[in-house]
Formats: C-alpha cells, structure tokens, sequence
C-alpha cells in the first residue's frame, strides 16, 4: 500500500502536537481498517473460533508445559533452558527476515482499495504490526518460545519469566517493522536494488565464516537475550523490572520509530515491481503443444511476480541454510520438503486461479479444453514447490555426507508425497475458496489474513506429519518400507486431485471461480 | 429478415444464488450486423455477454451461437467468438504480444503475425508489446482487449465496454474494427454505457433493465437529443 500523506499529516507534522495528534488519528485509523476488514470477513463463526483458539493455545503453552513430569528439572528442561536465549534471537531473526521479505510486513488493506482513502503511513505501518502475529511460522516460533520457557522454569519463576518472553516477543516483532521498512526504502531509493543484494550477500557471507570458523556457538552464547532472560529467572527484583521497563520502552520506541521509514518508503517509488512492469520481454517461438503454452503463460505469471520470486528465494534458500550451519542430518533433513511446500503454496497456490487475475475471463473464452487449463495450473504449482524444495535440500546435503539408501528413499518419498499433498489441497481450495487477488505488490497475500493462518496450520500440520513419518522411516535398514508407506500417500492425494479436476469441469463452478478472481 | 440469426438467445436466466442477473432475455443478431446492448449498470448486459463468450452457463433459456447450442460444444462456440471482458481481460504478468501467440495456438491460427502487429500499430500498442500488461493504463488495457477479441477474425465479435477510458484515437480504431467485422460478415454484439458511441457503430440497439428487454431499435432511433429522451424513458 504505497500510501500517500493525508491533508491533515502535512498541516500538522511541523508542530510536536501536530505529530501526536497524526499518530492518534493513524490510531484510529488502524481500527477503522481492521473493523472494515473483518466485516468483509466470510465465515465469522470461524473467525471467532480461530482467534478463541488462537488465545487459548498461546495460554496453554505458557502454562501447561510447567505440569508436564520432568519440568524444571536437571536434565531435558535444563537443556531446554541452555537454548532459549538462542530461540530468543531466532523469533528476531525470523520477524526480521519475514517483514523484509515481504517488503515492510503485510497490508490491512490493498494498494488499490487504500489508494481513494486518506490513509497514511503511519497507519499503514500500525496495521502491518497488528498483522504480524497471523503468520504460522511467527505463531509456531511464539509458541515454541512460551512452551520451552514453561517448561524449563521452575514454577514461582515461570510467572515473571514469561513477562519478559511475552515483551521480548512484542519487541522482536517491532524491531521486525523498523528494520523492514527501512530495507524497503533503501530498495526503493537510488542503487538500492543492487545495495540491498549487496547487504544480503555480505550477511550470508559474514554467516557462512561464522559457521566455517566454528564461532557460532560461541556467538550465540553471547548474544545479549541472555541477560533478559536471567532477568527473568531472577523473579522479583530490581534487575527483572530493569529489563520489563528496558523491553517496554524499546517496544513502544520501535513501534513508533517504525513510522518514520515506513514514510520514507512511501515517498518512494516500489523498484521492484516497477521494473518488473516495465521491462521488454523478448519473444520466443510459440511452443509446440497447447499444454506448452499454458504452461509457459502461467510460468510467466508466477516468476515474474515480485512477491512469488522473493517469497521462494526466502523459502528456497532459509531453510537450507539453517540446514547447513545446523549440520542437519539426512533423518532430519526429512522434515524440510514439507516446510518448503507449505510455505511456497501460501505465496499462490491456495487460490491458484488468482494467477490470471482479471484475464481469467478472457482466458475462459480461450478455445481449450478446461482439464488441460487444470493440468497446466497444477503442473507450474507442483514445479514451483519442487524447485523450491530440492534447492534446500540441495544446500542441506553440502554438510551432511553421502546419505544410505534408506535415508535417500525417505527423502524423496517425502518430496513426492508433501508435494503431491500441498498441490492436491491447494487447487481444492483454490477452487472453493477463490478470493479477488492482485498479486502485483510485494506484500500482497493470496488471501485474506485469516484465510492464510487457516490454509498454513493445515498445510504444516498435514506435511510436518508426513516428515515425520518418513523420518522414522529413514531409521529402519530397509528403503523399501519408504516406497511402502508413500504409495497409498501418494494414491489418495492423486485420487483427490482427479476429484478437484473433475470439478473444475464443471462450467458452473468454474464461472463462479471466473467470475470472482476477475472481479 | 430472411437469414437465420447467428446469436439467438431464448428465455435467457442467468442465476447467481438469490440474485437473477438475466431475467428472460431475448435475443437475435445477425451476420453483417452490429447490434448494440444498452442499459444501466446492473441491467444484465456483462452477464448476457459472458454467457454469449461461454464464461458462465446460462441457468435457464437456450443460447446459439453460430447454429452451437452454447451449452453442448462450448468449446466449439469459443472458437467462432472473439470476446473484449468488462473488466481488465488481461493477465497481468504476461506481454500483448504472448496474449496473442496463446490465443493464436488455441485457435490453430497460421500466419496470424502480421495481422497481430498491424491491429497492434492500429492500436498503438506497438511499443509495448513486449511489456507485461500488469503496468498498463485502464485505457491500454481496454484497447489491447479489442485486439485480442478481434486478431482472429471471428465470426461473432463480443465487445463489453470497449470505449470505457478509451482516449479518441482508440475509439477511432475500434470503430474501424468494428467496420471491417461487419464487411466481412461478422456479427457484432457491443455493450456500453456511451449511447453517442453505440448509434455510430451499431444498426440495432437493444435497451436491458433489470435483467430483461425492455426494447429494441433502430440505433438511429437513440441519436441526438430527440434518441436521448427516448432513452432516458426506457432507463426509468
């Protein structure tokens, strides 16, 4: 949403009571937003039971975990408790990498629906705060941290300790925004594209000597979360109020620091899509069959999409790399594919026929038979994911030796079956489900926020598992039993993507399909 | 009129839940002819035309494009139609000139290059047909759309608001695809808002509310002041 300075911002910024009142009216505007959207919101029972659901696991897993047999004691809690500083600065690196990736975090309201509207950057960067939290992976990671921490805390500590996770968390999540924003206005500013790879480079580079000098575990010990959370063990004293008043304080800083380059980048033209817009594609030679074309097409669609290029480069890449400086093993490396093919399906394949947009009807008035539109959808999707994950298990293998046959049947029997899962479940969503999506920003979503947490929780529940399963299966001496458990996986997925195709043949449900992603 | 009409619609439905977007429409056009689809917003003209494309199946009537029962040889009626949407009509990440090698594929067309780069010139599209057409204007946009409805020279040519942001030499050359349509025999169907625009183009004008018919004319009929009041008239 490249939103511009509302009339009343410009009058007022000059003056320090002219900039609280903007902020409070960026305030109310974000409420303003965020009713309008959930009045737009389909099935609300669902939506009540999510954010009921939502509030009751985030309870449960700061507090449950202190009743489990074994908690707060010498040996498994205590070597939980040794790794929670490191999980503390992986949930900053992980909210940081998200909101850059997305290109200052996700949109309470579309570039196109913001555009008529006096809705300022402020605004815009309060609202993508408010979303952050409707993201699987922030919500696995939050909830890993609260479930650790309670568990591994003796109990009239946990109480205070968990202030401190729950500040670090918010903290985290707005330090996330204020880096962001601030990478999206070097991008859009003179030479950022190049200065921002650049910075990229240098950060793999600098990460990759880390690992290869073997500091890394010495590096994590010093990382400064450690400090928080001792003050957090410590229970009540003056050292745990110094670090809730430190983590407080910072929080609001971020948050309102976080509008100063979130209107830096809105003064700013978005590059990326920009060139992506504007640049000459050289024509190539039709290709020979219709299937060919269509899948040409619908390549085009995905890979010249700034959100889709940079949401893969992120999945691709991420994991692999945690894989490597983690000196994953083949067994573990199982559970990968399934992460990587949930988190490529939510940057389109949920609402798949969102790829053509408003074209969707002139492409339905195109003389093609509808199952090969279908098998060319699914087709680009099920590459799209493939790639994906073969790159990161690609870069996993670099540390992890020459796997055993087992091993290797696990892995890819996983691939197949994750893959053929996420694609069968996305195109049957696709088809229930469509939403009107124009995947042209960065931070555009193929659905709604809600819809998204909903689509990802099932996906990584599904695929993690299937990793799972093979994984124990990695450790039995006998690679047939991979073949074994993947081929009645890999029977039913098929079966139900012949059902969804079977569907899509029917003209009435694909105009409403038509009709709703053109709308 | 002696010939047997092209596009012949019966006692069109078209049902979306509760709501009846196309109430009973009738409907004959024939080859040679331009007729024109008038009406408020709402009045069932997007609808009627999308059926007419085969992009959603009527709920009730029967439509024959071309002596093809649209129901049965869909496929077969996407062949002989050329169809400009009311709405985009492109997809975003892909080039005009790739829009027009899809379609030309589809439709097993030789030698169409041409054709493509002249009603492109015509156009003015010339310059960016190597660009995604995400980036376009509204105006682009709506001009690649009649490119693409009419590269194949089909036998019937459905334009859904074609003038819509159009600047003045766009019209010109949907004006001129439309002329050359109908001097080979095509039959145009043409809705818009613009009533000035429709009586130049079209011989007959057709006049929807509230999903149905409520007349149809001759186009001169609708010109000038006097064509004005008359419609107005049939809007309310």
């Amino acid at each position: 949403m490249p939103t511009a300075l509302s009339s009343t911002e410009t009058a007022t910024t000059c003056h320090r009571a002219g900039r609280v009142a903007a902020a409070r009216r960026a305030v109310a505007d974000v409420a303003i937003l965020f009713q309008f959207r959930r009045q737009a919101v389909r099935r609300r029972h669902l939506a009540r039971a999510l954010s009921v659901a939502f509030v009751a696991v985030t309870v449960g897993a700061a507090t449950v975990p202190a009743f489990l047999p074994g908690a707060a004691g010498p040996d498994q809690a205590f070597q939980i408790l040794i790794a929670v500083p490191s999980a503390m600065a992986g949930l900053l690196a992980l909210t940081v990498a998200s909101a850059i990736a997305s290109g200052g975090g996700r949109e309470l309201i579309s570039r196109d629906q913001a555009a008529p509207h006096p809705i300022s950057p402020t605004t815009d960067h309060l609202g993508a705060l408010v979303l952050a939290p409707l993201n699987i992976a922030w919500l696995v990671q939050t909830w890993t941290l609260l479930g650790g921490v309670a568990y591994a805390t003796p109990g009239h500590q946990l109480p205070f300790t968990q202030v401190v996770m729950v500040l670090w968390i918010l903290f985290s999540t707005a330090v996330g925004q204020v880096l962001a924003w601030s990478v999206e206005a070097v991008r859009r500013g003179p030479f950022g594209i190049a200065i921002t790879r650049s910075l990229m480079v240098v950060l793999g580079l600098a990460a990759g000597a880390v690992q290869v000098t073997g500091h890394t575990s010495s590096l994590l010990d010093r990382v400064p979360t450690l400090w928080f959370l001792v003050s957090g063990l410590e229970g009540w004293s003056w050292r745990w109020a110094l670090a809730v008043g430190v983590l407080a304080l910072a929080t609001l800083v971020a948050i309102a620091i976080g509008a100063v380059p979130a209107h830096w980048a809105a003064r700013r033209m978005p590059r990326d899509e920009t060139r992506m817009e504007t640049n000459q594609y050289q024509p190539r030679p039709a290709p020979r069959t219709v299937l060919g074309i269509l899948v040409r097409t619908d390549r085009g669609s995905v890979w010249r999409s700034v959100p889709m290029r940079r949401g893969i480069m992120v999945l691709a890449l991420g994991p692999g790399i945690v894989a490597l400086f983690g000196d994953l093993k083949w067994e573990q490396m199982v559970i990968l594919p399934g992460l990587v093919a949930s988190g490529g399906a939510l940057l389109f394949g949920v609402n798949a026929w969102c790829l053509d947009g408003r074209g969707a009807l002139w492409r339905e008035n195109l003389p093609a038979s509808p199952t090969t539109l279908f098998d060319a959808r699914a087709w680009v999707l099920t590459e799209f994911l493939g790639v994906a994950s073969v790159i990161t298990v690609l870069i996993g293998a670099l540390r992890a030796g020459i796997p055993n046959s087992q091993q290797l049947a696990a892995l890819v029997c996983t691939l197949l079956v994750v893959t053929m899962q996420v694609v069968g479940a996305s195109l049957r969503w696709s088809l229930k489900t469509p939403y009107p999506v124009d995947l042209r920003s960065a931070r555009a979503t193929p659905a709604p926020p809600v819809a998204m947490v909903g689509y990802s929780a099932r996906l990584a529940t599904s695929t993690t598992i299937t990793g799972m399963i093979f994984m124990g299966c990695a450790q039995v001496p006998n690679w047939r039993l991979s073949l074994l458990v993947a081929m009645p996986c890999l029977l039913w997925s098929a079966s139900r993507l012949v059902r969804t195709r079977s569907r899509w043949e029917d003209p009435v449900v694909r105009a409403r399909v038509v009709s709703t992603v053109a709308a | 009129m002696n010939q047997a009409p092209v596009v012949d619609v019966r006692g069109l439905h078209v049902r979306f839940g509760e709501v009846e977007a196309v109430a009973g429409i009738d409907l004959e056009a024939y080859a040679g002819q331009a007729t024109a689809l008038l009406g408020r917003n709402g009045a069932g003209k997007s609808t009627t035309m999308r059926v007419l494309a085969g992009v959603v199946p009527p709920s009730a009537g029967t439509v024959t494009i071309a002596g093809l029962d649209i129901r049965k040889e869909t496929l077969a009626v996407k062949q002989v139609t050329g169809y400009c949407p009311d709405v985009g009509g492109l997809v975003p990440r892909a080039t005009p000139w790739e829009h027009l090698q899809l379609s030309a594929k589809l439709r097993r067309l030789i030698g169409w290059e041409e054709r493509a780069r002249d009603l492109l010139e015509r156009f003015e599209l010339g310059d960016v047909m190597n660009r995604v057409t995400g980036g376009f204007s509204h105006g682009m946009g709506r001009r690649l759309s009649v490119v693409l409805a009419a590269m194949h020279e089909p036998q019937v040519l459905l334009l859904d608001e074609p003038f819509d942001g159009v600047d003045p030499i766009g019209v010109e050359a949907t004006f001129e695809v439309i002329a050359d349509a109908r001097a080979r025999g095509a039959t145009i169907l043409l809705s818009t808002h613009l009533r000035d625009l429709a009586v130049q183009a079209c011989g007959t004008a057709l006049v929807l509310r509230g999903g149905a018919r409520v007349a149809a004319v001759d186009a001169d009929e609708m010109a000038g002041e006097e064509g004005a009041r008359a419609y107005r008239a049939l809007l309310d």
